[in-house]
Formats: structure tokens, C-alpha cells, sequence
């Protein structure tokens, strides 16, 4: 209820028709009573003024008729007056307070006393009297009594004239409100409903334009405005569809120059594992057989085969190592688990100051190779960055999987990463590239002087939902 | 002891002559309608009111519209107590209604005047022939005294000039001096009585014979003890400081013990 009130006293609608009505009503009705008053007023001033004129044009008159006590004169005069609409009565007086003319519908002795405004009237009949004087000597007075009908008829003529054309005119001013009322708020609920639309993304949506009033000029400018968003929101569109492009394409070209680039190392690495290493193989045991028959015989052969067995050990050594850069054979022959074990292991051996923990839980079997590779570069990766950057003594890593995705978690206690610097490699854009391009999560949380920890989610079913193993 | 008796019976003997009319009731001062009601009540408000004062009885001013109503009233009403009439008129009062005269008008005897205006062409009464001459009604006294003196003059009123009636004496004199009448006629104590810039623009060229001044009289059932005390008072005016205020506001000299033979020979311009 509360909540229907405050919208009710909210709208538009309700203030501009309340208020109006309030204001008529309110104006109308002291307008209506100040015109009463001042009707009022007026129509009782008047008469007092007639009387009192009346009266003293009598009263001056008489006083020659009643010297020479020609009464038959006096009443023929005050027969024309007594004519007078409002006049009720008529009496003359003479010195001694008898009745020499009476007119009209005078009333009984004891005469009335006077009154000064018919204001003070009580029974109808506005009484006034006045002195006759000759010479300023008296000489009887006359009564007259002014019916208050007349002018009452008037005034409530005039009242009930001035509160019919205010009713009117209130009546009037409520329907012209309202309709223009409705009008305007109608014209602005469609104003409201289209600006919703269009915040809705219905860009054509459209006012109809009804009037050229201010309403009608808002609505148009809002179509012209709704034009112009519209426009530039497809263009827009427009450029973030062919970004999304460029972008789907650069990812497809990163991930597939990464890999051919894997392919590639795959490929290098058995070309130098089947080609250089037998022939590394060959050499040693060449070198094995001449060191083997020169022992007795000849002290610089059996020296020379000894060193080329040295070298080639050292080949082997440094082509073995090449061959785990490129491609570890571990990971293709005992999956992702050993494969990191195996490089954190050389890793450890690498850097045996710092502390290393390796985690894993849940499915990580018969992985995508994709999926194998990527994370097996992101952990060299992020042990390449330890080494070089952080000057850490602990190193987590852990592995976990579901039937949905792979998680891997590296974190390090080193000097951190400030992340508003750019950063001057390209280890990290690689790595997010190579795991967005798996349609993966890359989170990468640091602090100064906190460490590192880089997260990666990978899903183990790509969009179309096929899995990927 | 002996002087306070006398005291008392002095007092009460003045004070018997001085209540002679309480009985009467309001007395009534009809006055001849010679001039406006107005000016009529102008001039003798001093007059009733010093009898009043001094009779301890309300005395009021009437008059009538006209000289005929007037007469009417006081012969066949006798309406009025007090009678303050032309002279001409009292013979008539006397003998048809009994009015009793009390006192007379202590002044010359009055006349009528005929005057025109100072710069008109008309200096004699033959001059008046073919002209117009306002005068009073007709049964006024400067009517018939000027009417008989024209006849004695060999004019005829009735012929050879255009006798113009008005109301008054004033309204006669101020139809010539305002031009619509060639010359007025009226009695020469209400033309004294006009005020100097009509008078003095005025010039006389008869007058009439005199005839007694004013008669006061007063009505037959008036208690003789009450007649003599107003006679007594209008008399004794001049006596007094607030008697002769009056007197000197109506222009009279005074009053004096009226003589009724005195207008008896009025009666003949009454017959003409």
C-alpha cells in the first residue's frame, strides 16, 4: 500500500493533475469569496447610501410642508417615493411624534429605532430616520424602512452566479488537466518504453512522431538518437566481430606454430635420437672394438680410441640433452606425471639449493598430447623463470585432474612479480597463449617479495564437447 | 416675620402671573405665509422661543401654504392660539372667529413700495403701463394698497399693466431684480429687510398710504390671564436684554397695547 502510494504521488500524471485541481479549487474558491464579499459589501453600502440620500432629500424638503402643516403637498411628493422598489415604508412625524403621513407597510408604534448599515438589520427592514429641520429649528422627523430583499435576491444572484462559473471553470480546468495530463504522460510512458527497448539492444525501436510540441520534438530527436546508436553499435559490433577474428586466427596460428613447432622438435629429436645417436653408438663401439685391440699393441692407438670414446660420450651426452629439450621421450612413453617428474628431477639436480614439491591427484591418464605438451612446457617454463628470476628456496607444483579439466598450480617463494610492469619476455604471453589456445584458464597471482603461483585450467572436452584424449 | 410673608405672597402673585398658560398646552404661533417658510421660521424662532421661556409653555410656529389657506385655517379652524397676521386680515379674524387683539407692532405705520431696478427706464407709476408688476396673492396688503393706489393714479391693474402673482414679498422683489418682471411690488418692511446688495440695486418709485403694523391677537378660548400675560410680555420686550435680542432680530422696535378701531377702516380694502 505504502509502496502503491509513493509511486502514486511520484507520477507526473497524479502531481500535475493534483496540483492544478488543488490550485483552481483553492484560488477559485477565495476568488469566489472576496467577490461575495465585496458584493456583499457593496449592495449594502449602496442601499445605506441611498437611504441616507433618500432620507435627508426628505428630511430637507418636508420641513417647509410641515411649517405650514400642508400635509395634503407632503403626501402627494412622498407618494412618488414611496414607489420606490426597496422602500417598505414611509412615515413623517410631527413634533410631537404623531403620524402625519404614514406610506407603505409601516409598522406599529413604537417606531423602530434607526439603524446605522443593514448590517445591523434583524428583521428584514433596514429602519433609518432623520430630523426635519426648518431654519435648524426641528420640525418633526421622518422614518423610512428599506426592504432587505431586493438586495438580498441580488446577492444571492451574484453568489450563486460566481460559484456556478467557478464550478465551471473548475470542472473545465480538471478535464483540460487531465486530458492534457494523460496526453503528455502517455507521450512520455512511450518515450520510457522505447528507451528501455533500445537499453534492451532493440535498436529499432521507434517513436511515432503525433504533434510538433516539445513531446512530439523529443521523440524525434530520440529516433534520431536511437539512429545514431544504432549505427555506431553495429559498427562496433562489426569491428569486435572481425577483432574476435583476428584474434580466433592469431590463436589458431600460435597454436598451430606451436604446433609445428612441437612437431618440429618431435621430429628433431628422433632424427637426432635414430640418425646421430646410432651413429654416436657406432662411434663408441667402433672406438670400444680399436681401444679394445690397441690396448696391447699400440699404447697411442688405444689413447686416441679411448679419447674418441670420450668425445663421443660427450656427444651423446649433449645430443641427449637436446633431445629432452626438444621433445622429452618420457612424455610420449609414460605420460605427463613422469615426464614432469623426470624434468624436475633434472631441474633439482640443477638448482639443488631449492626445495621442490611435486603434487598430484586424481585422472591423469591417457591424456591429450596437446594437453601433455602444453603442460609440460609450462612447467619448464615457469622452472626456467624460478631459476632465472625469483631466488626462491621452495618450489610447489601440483597436479590434479577430474573427468572435466586439469589443473596445475606452480608457486614459488621468491621475490615476486610486479604485474604493472610490462613484462620484457615472452614466457608468459606464451604460456597464456598456449593454454587460451586449449580454450583454457590462465591466473597468474603475485606480490612483492610474495612469490609467484601461476594456476591453469585446461577442460578436458573442447567446445563442441568432444573430449580431448 | 412680616417681611417674609409679603416675600411669599410676592412670589406666588409672580409666579401666578407667569403660569397663566400651562393649561393651554403647546400654544400655537400661526404666522401669515408673507415670505418663505424658512425664512419665516428664521426670523421668529427668537420671538417663540422667548414666549415659550417665559409662558413655561411649548409655543410652536405654524403657517400655511398660502394667504387663503391661511385665512381659512384661522376663520373657520381657528387654528392658531397666538394670530401674527396682516392687518387687513385680523378685521376679518375678529369678526368671523373671534380673535381678540392683544398688542400691536410698536412701529410707524407700513406701506407697500413699488420699486424697479436702478437702471430701469420706468420712474413713474404711468411708466408701469403695458408692464409687468409682481406683486404678492392678491388677497395680500401690498396688493391691495398698490392696486388702490394705481386706480387713484388712473391706472387700472386689471388693464393696463400685467399684475404677476407670487408666493411672497421676497419672491416678488427678486423677480424684478432678477429681470423676469419690470417691477415689484411689496410691503416696505420686508424690503427693508432684504439684504443690501438687492436693496441697493433697487429704486422706490411710489408707495402706497400706511396702514397700522402688525396685529397680535390671540384665539377666543385663550384664558384671558393668559392673553394678558403674553400681551404683557410682548409689551414688556424692550424691557429686557433678551426682549430686545428679539425684537432686534425681527426689526421691530417693540410692542405696544393694540387698539382694534385702529384697522376697522382696512375693511374697505378688503371690499374692493
Amino acid at each position: 500500500m505504502r509502496r502503491k502510494t509513493i509511486t502514486l504521488l511520484q507520477s507526473l500524471r497524479f502531481r500535475l493533475i493534483a496540483s492544478v485541481v488543488s490550485i483552481e479549487i483553492i484560488m477559485l474558491s477565495l476568488l469566489v469569496w472576496n467577490n461575495i464579499s465585496i458584493i456583499h459589501a457593496t449592495h449594502t453600502d449602496r442601499l445605506r447610501d441611498t437611504a441616507a440620500s433618500m432620507i435627508q432629500q426628505i428630511a430637507r424638503t418636508a420641513g417647509n410642508y410641515m411649517v405650514a402643516v400642508d400635509y395634503a403637498s407632503l403626501e402627494d411628493y412622498l407618494s412618488n417615493i414611496i414607489d420606490y422598489q426597496e422602500l417598505s415604508y414611509l412615515v413623517v412625524l410631527d413634533r410631537d411624534e404623531h403620524a402625519a403621513i404614514a406610506l407603505g407597510d409601516f409598522p406599529a408604534q413604537p417606531w423602530p429605532v434607526a439603524e446605522a448599515h443593514p448590517a445591523q438589520v434583524t428583521d428584514g427592514v433596514f429602519d433609518v430616520s432623520d430630523v426635519i429641520t426648518v431654519a435648524g429649528q426641528p420640525m418633526g422627523r421622518v422614518l423610512m424602512g428599506f426592504s432587505l430583499s431586493l438586495m438580498e435576491e441580488a446577492i444571492r444572484k451574484s453568489r450563486t452566479r460566481g460559484i456556478s462559473i467557478a464550478a465551471a471553470e473548475i470542472i473545465l480546468t480538471v478535464i483540460a488537466t487531465v486530458l492534457i495530463g494523460l496526453g503528455l504522460t502517455r507521450r512520455l510512458g512511450i518515450l520510457a518504453t522505447a528507451a528501455q527497448e533500445v537499453g534492451k539492444g532493440d535498436y529499432s525501436t521507434r517513436i511515432p512522431i503525433e504533434t510538433a510540441d516539445e513531446v512530439g520534438r523529443t521523440a524525434a530527436a530520440f529516433n534520431h538518437m536511437v539512429t545514431e546508436v544504432s549505427s555506431r553499435t553495429q559498427q562496433l559490433e562489426e569491428a569486435e566481430s572481425q577483432s574476435r577474428t583476428l584474434l580466433a586466427e592469431n590463436r589458431n596460428l600460435v597454436h598451430t606454430s606451436l604446433h609445428v613447432q612441437e612437431e618440429e622438435r618431435r621430429y628433431l629429436a628422433r632424427e637426432l635420437h635414430d640418425e646421430l645417436g646410432q651413429c654416436i653408438t657406432a662411434i663408441q663401439a667402433d672406438a670400444e672394438s680399436i681401444r679394445d685391440l690397441s690396448r696391447d699393441s699400440d699404447k697411442r692407438i688405444e689413447t686416441s680410441a679411448s679419447a674418441i670414446l670420450d668425445v663421443s660420450s660427450r656427444i651423446y651426452e649433449v645430443v641427449h640433452a637436446m633431445m629432452l629439450r626438444l621433445r622429452p621421450g618420457v612424455l610420449d612413453d609414460l605420460g605427463l606425471v613422469e615426464a614432469l617428474k623426470e624434468e624436475l628431477s633434472a631441474w633439482q639436480d640443477r638448482n639443488p639449493g631449492i626445495e621442490t614439491i611435486f603434487d598430484v591427484a586424481g585422472k591423469l591418464e591417457d591424456l591429450d598430447e596437446r594437453v601433455n605438451i602444453t603442460l609440460y612446457r609450462i612447467v619448464q617454463e615457469c622452472l626456467t623463470n624460478i631459476t632465472r628470476h625469483a631466488g626462491a628456496t621452495r618450489v610447489s607444483i601440483s597436479l590434479s585432474g577430474n573427468a572435466d579439466s586439469l589443473e596445475v598450480s606452480v608457486s614459488d617463494n621468491g621475490r615476486g612479480l610486479d604485474q604493472s610492469r610490462p613484462s620484457d619476455g615472452l614466457g608468459l604471453i606464451g604460456m597464456r597463449e598456449r593454454v587460451e589456445g586449449l580454450g583454457g584458464e590462465f591466473l597468474l597471482e603475485s606480490e612483492k617479495g610474495a612469490g609467484v603461483t601461476i594456476c591453469v585450467r585446461i577442460p578436458l572436452h573442447d567446445e563442441g564437447g568432444e573430449a580431448r584424449g | 416675620m412680616i417681611f417674609c410673608c409679603l416675600l411669599a405672597i410676592s412670589t406666588a402673585s409672580a409666579a401666578a402671573e407667569k403660569g397663566n398658560c400651562r393649561q393651554a398646552g403647546p400654544l400655537v404661533f400661526g404666522i401669515l405665509p408673507f415670505i418663505s417658510a424658512e425664512e419665516l421660521v428664521f426670523r421668529f424662532t427668537p420671538l417663540v422661543n422667548y414666549l415659550s421661556e417665559n409662558l413655561q409653555v411649548p409655543v410652536r410656529i405654524e403657517t400655511a401654504p398660502d394667504f387663503v389657506e391661511f385665512a381659512r385655517r384661522t376663520h373657520e379652524e381657528s387654528r392658531y392660539d397666538i394670530l401674527f397676521t396682516a392687518p387687513h386680515f385680523f378685521t376679518r379674524a375678529d369678526h368671523k372667529a373671534d380673535y381678540r387683539l392683544i398688542a400691536s407692532v410698536d412701529s410707524p405705520e407700513m406701506w407697500a413700495v413699488i420699486v424697479v431696478p436702478e437702471q430701469s427706464s420706468i420712474h413713474t407709476l404711468q411708466d408701469l403701463e403695458g408692464k409687468r408688476l409682481a406683486t404678492v396673492p392678491p388677497l395680500g396688503l401690498a396688493t391691495l394698497l398698490v392696486r388702490k393706489t394705481l386706480f387713484e393714479a388712473g391706472i387700472d391693474p386689471d388693464v393696463d399693466l400685467d399684475m404677476v402673482i407670487t408666493p411672497t414679498h421676497d419672491a416678488s422683489l427678486l423677480s424684478s431684480y432678477h429681470g423676469v418682471t419690470d417691477a415689484s411690488a411689496l410691503m416696505q418692511p420686508p424690503f427693508a429687510a432684504a439684504s443690501n446688495k438687492v436693496r441697493d440695486s433697487m429704486r422706490i418709485i411710489a408707495r402706497t398710504e400706511s396702514t397700522p403694523h402688525i396685529p397680535i391677537s390671540v384665539a377666543p378660548w385663550l384664558e384671558k390671564a393668559c392673553a394678558t400675560e403674553i400681551a404683557d410680555l410682548l409689551i414688556g420686550m424692550e424691557a429686557t436684554p433678551e426682549g430686545r435680542t428679539v425684537l432686534q432680530h425681527n426689526r421691530f422696535t417693540g410692542y405696544r397695547p393694540g387698539d382694534p378701531a385702529v384697522y376697522e377702516r382696512l375693511n374697505e380694502l378688503l371690499s374692493r
